[in-house]
């Protein structure tokens, strides 16, 4: 049945369309233009069909229709198309890690237990192959987090843009990475006995707990000390980092996945009097109102992925986005992963199947996470004084065939060539 | 040398043989004979080691023993029909040579403690964890204090086997009491007890399946291995075969113990024994309540392990534990009377519960619907049967082995006291009831 | 339909828990009113596909539902041939044999645990055969086992009966892993060989002039035999016969690969022993060598767009499958993941935007090419009179990541049901609470005075 392909004219469309693709609409450096005639999805409100988008320097300076070009703005014609702001991935490892198995090419865990002082920003490697394949999709920023054993440092909301991670960081301090200790019991398999004593395990899981509490309560005194300007204090990195954490202006981000250690981390939180963020979160939906109740957010890990227990239903974790969202729970999704980071809104859509409303969906890689992450005023939404963070598709941003045709980020056209249209260029044309 | 007060002391518990009576006469008890109908108000001869007769209204020999058995009931001696009972833990498992037929086995419980690392096994040429030879009878002593604790819980006769690494060596029938180690022994080699355990994953085999094709490729190598060493009996023009001690210890035994806990495992073993062409027996089976259709289908017998199914210890609280494990633990005391209703052909073993607690094992299985005549079968006759001696133990029956319990009421049943045992003949009578230390050798002082 | 379910299970009672039953559907069931997607004869929008003894009987538009066929109304939603997962490590109780670098004696077929949940969990994903390979651990490694999704039933009849036996093989980095301090297992007395990919080529060369060996003192034995002379025959070996079927094209071997100069070492090995590799899995780099795949007749399994998680998927790009389709490959993408054969339809869906396959060649992908693939496109991989009715059904286009699937039948049989498996779900907890609660009360029957261990496991041994 098998038959050799002719090569068809499709073919050289392709090879034509690829090409046209890594060619921006406008030139490049260009910050102020019109987009005219899409069909635009601010996010933020209702869908405007046959719309213009004005753009200067960078920002959104109007939305509507018929809206008159200033002079010497460009008018982009997009007839057909659709402007959504550019995607956010709340938590991904870009910049600091290239390729997951080899340990000099990964920056994203230290030694250490407690490292707050620890910040990924400055680690973050601008020329990483990941990021042009991930704006290629319509991601225009990422969170960027460190890992490690316990507090892992400073996570970081970035662009995808930039010749340093200077010009690419939005807020370089945007969380603090807790990672929950867990009782380190393995999981009881299938007629196997435990390894490790659960008694055993749980005492490792109280000393850390008490180490981490510990820490909390020095950082608390060198904070009172602090204010008081209690003379011959000597300065501490690690508590320093602490500071804005204690005062509430950097959340905690809590990585947790089973029901009782996100209770904990909630009580935990709740001590500490800190800002929680609740990231990965598989068991989250059991914990739903308790999360509402206390206003805290979760960054989900994704969708696809199998139920924690084995009796579970087959879809347990697609369904818990629909189901914290009617509970009233803030939710936005992350890759957890880098270079998986372009399929970000696959995971919510997969979440739509099973009943998250889609509206919340495209929220959840857009405005959603901007809030979380305190950046509301300057991303996530078309809205007017935001950053031109834009990307024009050819249809729903959140299923698979859709295109991405062109990604801005603070009105700058980006270029959406990357390693992998390349390589696709040159091998389709090897003889 | 301690051996040599150990064995004293033994004897002063028991009657000493040749300077006590030969004969014994257990007079108007009940017999449960298990061979046949039970007996009221009957009598049992023992004479020289042996059942002399049975019946109503037998004269008593002159000079025997009496034992007034109104109100006794009289069994056959029970049957551990896989144990290690007898082969204290210490005994090395494996000797110390190496090489093609001598790979060490896989780390397990370690033989010594500073024993060296084992070797790096590449393949079944390896041999790895692999002491086929080894046999439970020259492994014998009769320092196990599990000995006698077993006796006093009714136990005669046990199978038993050394029981490290892959192909773990050869079991045999054993009676639970006498002066040398070699006088227990009733039958031997009783058959190959093969575990699926698997070493690190750097050492052949590292997985279930290297185990079972490892297992598959020496039974292919034992029969070459017979015939190349039949044809050489005319060597002329052909090459000398080479001596492989793990295929010998292959071809010696007369069947092979394959371990099966649950259902897929006992399906898995079930094919995989009539793929090996030498006859089988499963141990485990606790699921096999779920497959006695199966089991009937391909007539292998099994052996139920008496250490059912229980939470661990020290579980995590917050594990949830999936239904089919619950499952299995509600309904593995159902398995011997599932196995009884069709007819599959099963005992009972150990498994290393206490000899003391094995009563309570049982009362869940009767619990459960087992009948206790086909419960004290299992331990009796049907253990014989499976391991070919039910001509000479199993049963009361004229000319077989003199291997009795006698107690004061059904034997399973919770206030019953076993009053008497008799191990070849021999009386014995039940060491107090200790308060349980741990199980095994390891407490002897 | 739910009510239905409910009443079902109900009946079922405690055997759902430990083996759920299929639900054997009428010997002759109808879908209907569905948008069926035929993949070998295009797609029909208002079509009905009769199933009957488990074979697809009718494909078409206008058929009238047989007096005793159960009619399955599938207006809105769409049918598609069951998916096939061209690379898949569920439903095993062990995966590598990794102590040797040539495992052939070893074998899925003797592993395989039909109540692996992740059975039930491709099927709610779509899935309705596996090819179940070995790990990659070694360069030649066990044999592979094809298996239906016949949830529930034993491991024998999981099986895909008459499916082609195959053979995995693996290239590059993880076999070579071994090979190389530190060992991940801590002993570094216990190096594999091979270290490197020259090593790699060496070990497949070497095993198959050990088959051929192998197989010229049987021919030499048989031959002495044949002429009257005494003569003592091979010992079997069960490593080298699967590649001596090898070598006879008796079995499939599919080879883990990654890199192109390795994909063309193999492809060249291959040649030299006369015999043809199936498939290359995950070839990843195979969009550089597709030319020379093509003419070898190999066909390409690979993933919609994994990349970067090693340094031999560094230049792994979404575009493979679609460069590789273009120039003459069978290709399929598959998901070595117990998670991602739940969704294969839209990984599918990447070639289209990854490289511009149609619709069709798309949903090819994880259906009739892998069923070609595993030559059992006989049988399975359309909808087309005649073949097994493996067919599952979604609420929306299977290339949309909208779609759920809905109903998954194997031979004619539900073996899925989204609404049975809904309507199970309170019979199932309601059960586990019964056992729990039993189990509670057993134990306080229990005199247990060291009941309170929490730190103290061994107390338990304490004299009462």
């Amino acid at each position: 049945m098998r038959r050799l392909w002719s090569i068809p004219a499709r073919f050289f469309l392709e090879i034509a369309c690829v090409l046209m693709c890594a060619l921006p609409l406008v030139g490049a450096g260009d910050d102020s233009f019109l987009l005219r005639g899409a069909t635009v999805h601010p996010v933020s409100s209702d869908d405007i069909p046959n719309a213009d988008v004005l753009v200067r320097n960078g920002r959104i300076a109007g939305i509507g229709s018929h809206l008159a070009a200033p002079k010497g703005v460009r008018i982009i014609e997009l007839k057909g198309l659709h402007v959504y702001p550019g995607m956010i991935d709340s938590a991904t490892e870009m910049g600091l890690s290239e390729i997951g198995a080899v340990r000099e090419t990964s920056d994203v865990s230290e030694l250490g237990n407690l490292n707050p002082e620890l910040r990924a920003i400055i680690a973050v490697n601008p020329a990483s192959e990941h990021i042009p394949v991930t704006r290629a999709n319509g991601i225009t920023s990422v969170v960027t987090l460190p890992q490690g054993a316990m507090l892992a440092g400073q996570g970081a909301l970035i662009h995808l843009d930039g010749w340093t991670w200077e010009d690419m960081e939005v807020e370089p301090d945007a969380s603090m990475v807790l990672n929950f200790p867990i009782v380190e019991s393995p999981r009881l398999r299938f007629f196997r006995q435990n390894a490790t004593p659960y008694s055993e395990a749980k005492q490792n899981y109280e000393q850390r707990i008490r180490e981490l509490e510990e820490f909390f309560e020095s950082a608390r005194r060198y904070q009172k000390a602090r204010v008081a300007k209690e003379p011959g204090l000597a300065q501490d990195l690690k508590y320093e980092a602490m500071l804005p954490v204690l005062d509430g202006k950097v959340p905690l981000l809590i990585e947790a996945t089973r029901e009782k250690l996100i209770r904990e981390a909630i009580r935990f939180a709740d001590k500490e009097k800190v800002r929680m963020i609740l990231g990965h979160g598989e068991e989250a939906w059991k914990v739903k109102d308790e999360l509402k109740a206390k206003n805290i957010p979760v960054i989900l890990g994704p969708t696809l992925e199998l139920p924690v227990e084995e009796d579970d239903p087959y879809d347990r974790l697609f369904t818990q986005p629909a189901e914290l969202v009617k509970a009233g729970v803030k939710i936005a999704f992350g890759s957890f992963n880098t270079s998986s980071s372009r399929n970000l809104p696959y995971q919510a859509a997969a979440a739509v199947a099973f009943g998250l409303p889609y509206a919340d969906a495209l929220k959840s890689v857009t405005l959603n996470p901007a809030q979380i992450w305190g950046v509301a005023d300057k991303l996530g939404s078309i809205e007017e004084g935001k950053w031109a963070d834009i990307m024009i598709t050819d249809g729903d941003p959140l299923e698979t065939r859709t295109e991405v045709k062109q990604v801005f980020i603070k009105g700058k056209s980006l270029e959406l060539d990357n390693k992998h249209k390349q390589l696709y260029r040159k091998y389709l044309n090897r003889p | 040398m301690n051996a040599r007060i150990l064995v004293i002391s033994f004897l002063t518990l028991a009657t000493l043989p040749g300077e006590g009576p030969s004969a014994f006469a257990i007079r108007d008890a009940r017999v449960v004979r298990v061979s046949g109908p039970t007996l009221e108000h009957s009598t049992v001869i023992l004479r020289d080691g042996l059942i002399e007769a049975v019946g109503e209204n037998l004269s008593v020999p002159a000079g025997a023993w009496v034992i007034e058995g109104k109100a006794l009931t009289v069994y056959p001696g029970l049957t551990d029909a896989l144990s290690t009972w007898g082969i204290p833990e210490a005994a090395p498992a494996t000797p110390g040579a190496q090489g093609r037929g001598g790979a060490p086995p896989a780390p397990g419980p370690p033989a010594t403690p500073a024993s060296p690392p084992a070797a790096v096994a590449r393949g079944p040429e390896d041999r790895p964890s692999n002491t086929s030879w080894l046999r439970a009878a020259d492994l014998l002593s009769l320092s196990d204090k599990r000995i006698e604790a077993a006796r006093s819980a009714g136990f005669t006769t046990a199978v038993t086997f050394p029981t490290h690494g892959i192909f773990a060596g050869q079991g045999a029938v054993i009676d639970l009491a006498g002066d040398r180690p070699g006088q227990m022994v009733v039958v031997s080699p009783a058959g190959e007890y093969v575990s699926l355990t698997t070493g690190r994953f750097t050492s052949f085999p590292g997985s279930l399946m290297g185990v079972i094709a490892y297992i598959r490729q020496i039974y292919l190598d034992a029969d070459h291995y017979r015939l190349t060493r039949d044809m050489y009996q005319n060597p002329a023009g052909l090459r000398r075969p080479a001596y492989d001690r793990a295929l010998e210890g292959v071809l010696e035994s007369p069947r092979v113990l394959l371990p099966a806990t649950r259902e897929v495992e006992i399906d898995r073993m079930l094919r995989f024994a009539q793929e090996l062409k030498h006859p089988a027996v499963l141990y485990g089976v606790h699921e096999a309540w779920r497959a006695v259709d199966q089991i009937k289908r391909f007539n292998i017998p099994v052996l139920v392990s008496l250490k059912w199914p229980e939470r661990a210890q020290d579980a995590n609280p917050d594990d949830k534990e999936t239904l089919r494990v619950l499952e299995l633990r509600a309904h593995a005391p159902k398995t011997p009377a599932a196995l009884s209703k069709s007819g599959v052909h099963f005992a009972f073993y150990s498994d290393n519960t206490r000899p003391q607690d094995i009563r309570k094992a049982v009362k869940r299985a009767l619990d459960a619907g087992l009948p206790a005549d086909e419960a004290i079968r299992a331990f009796t006759l049907s253990a014989a049967e499976i391991y070919d001696v039910a001509d000479r133990l199993g049963s009361i029956d004229k000319g077989k082995i003199a291997n009795l319990v006698v107690t004061d009421g059904p034997i399973f049943e919770e206030h019953t006291k076993v009053k008497y045992i008799f191990v070849d003949g021999a009386k014995y009578e039940p060491i107090p009831e200790e308060p349980p230390a741990g199980s095994g050798t390891e407490k002897t002082e | 339909m739910r009510l239905h379910w409910m009443i079902l299970c109900l009946a079922a009672g405690s055997l759902l828990a430990v083996r759920p039953i299929p639900a054997r559907a009428a010997s002759t069931t109808l879908i209907r009113n569905a948008t069926v997607l035929t993949v070998t004869k295009g797609t029909i929008t208002h079509g009905s596909v009769l199933v009957r003894d488990g074979k697809i009987a009718e494909v078409g538009e206008n058929i009238t539902a047989p007096a005793d066929a159960k009619v399955i109304d599938a207006t809105g939603d769409y049918v598609i041939p069951g998916i096939i997962d061209c690379h898949s490590h569920i439903a095993a109780e062990s995966i590598n044999e990794g102590s040797t670098s040539v495992s052939s004696m070893v074998g899925i077929e003797d592993v395989i645990n039909p109540e692996d949940v992740e059975i039930y969990r491709a099927l709610a994903g779509g899935v309705t055969t596996a090819n179940v390979l070995h790990g990659s651990a070694n360069a030649i490694g066990g044999k592979c086992t094809v298996m239906k999704m016949r949830w529930g039933k034993s491991a024998k009849e999981m099986i895909f009966e008459g499916a082609m036996p195959g053979i995995k093989f693996a290239l590059g980095e993880n076999p070579k892993r071994q090979g190389s301090g530190p060992n991940p297992f801590g002993n570094t007395a216990s190096l594999r060989y091979p270290a490197t990919r020259m090593g790699v080529e060496d070990v497949i060369r070497d095993a198959f002039t050990q088959a051929r060996n192998y197989e010229a003192a049987w021919r030499e034995y048989r031959e002495k035999v044949a002429r009257g002379e005494r003569a003592v025959p091979p010992a079997r070996d069960l490593k080298l016969e699967p590649l001596v079927e090898v070598l006879e094209g008796k079995r499939f071997v599919h080879a883990h690969c990654y890199r192109q100069d390795e994909i063309l070492m193999l492809l060249r090995v291959a040649d030299e022993f006369g015999f043809k590799i199936r498939t290359l899995q995950h070839v990843l780099e195979g969009y550089k060598v597709a030319k020379e795949i093509a003419e070898h007749g190999a066909g390409a399994s690979t993933f919609s767009d994994w990349w970067a998680y090693k340094v031999e998927a560094y230049d792994a790009i979404p575009y493979n499958a679609a460069i590789m389709v273009r120039k003459g490959v069978l290709v399929s993408l598959n998901s070595d993941s117990a998670e991602l054969d739940r969704h294969l339809n839209t990984e599918a869906a990447k070639a289209m935007k990854y490289g511009g396959l149609d619709e069709t060649e798309a949903l090819a992908l994880v259906t009739i090419n892998p069923a070609r693939q595993l030559a059992i496109d006989k049988r399975v991989g359309s909808i087309e009179p005649g073949k097994d009715a493996d067919l599952t059904i979604y609420d929306k286009h299977p290339l949309s990541n909208y779609a759920k699937v809905l109903t998954v039948m194997v031979d004619g049989d539900v073996y899925f049901d989204r609404d049975r498996d809904i309507a199970e779900r309170p019979a199932r907890e309601a059960r586990r609470k019964e056992l729990l609660e039993k189990e509670a009360q057993e134990q306080k029957k229990k005199p247990r005075p060291d009941k309170e261990q929490d730190s103290k496991p061994q107390d338990q041994r304490r004299p009462q």
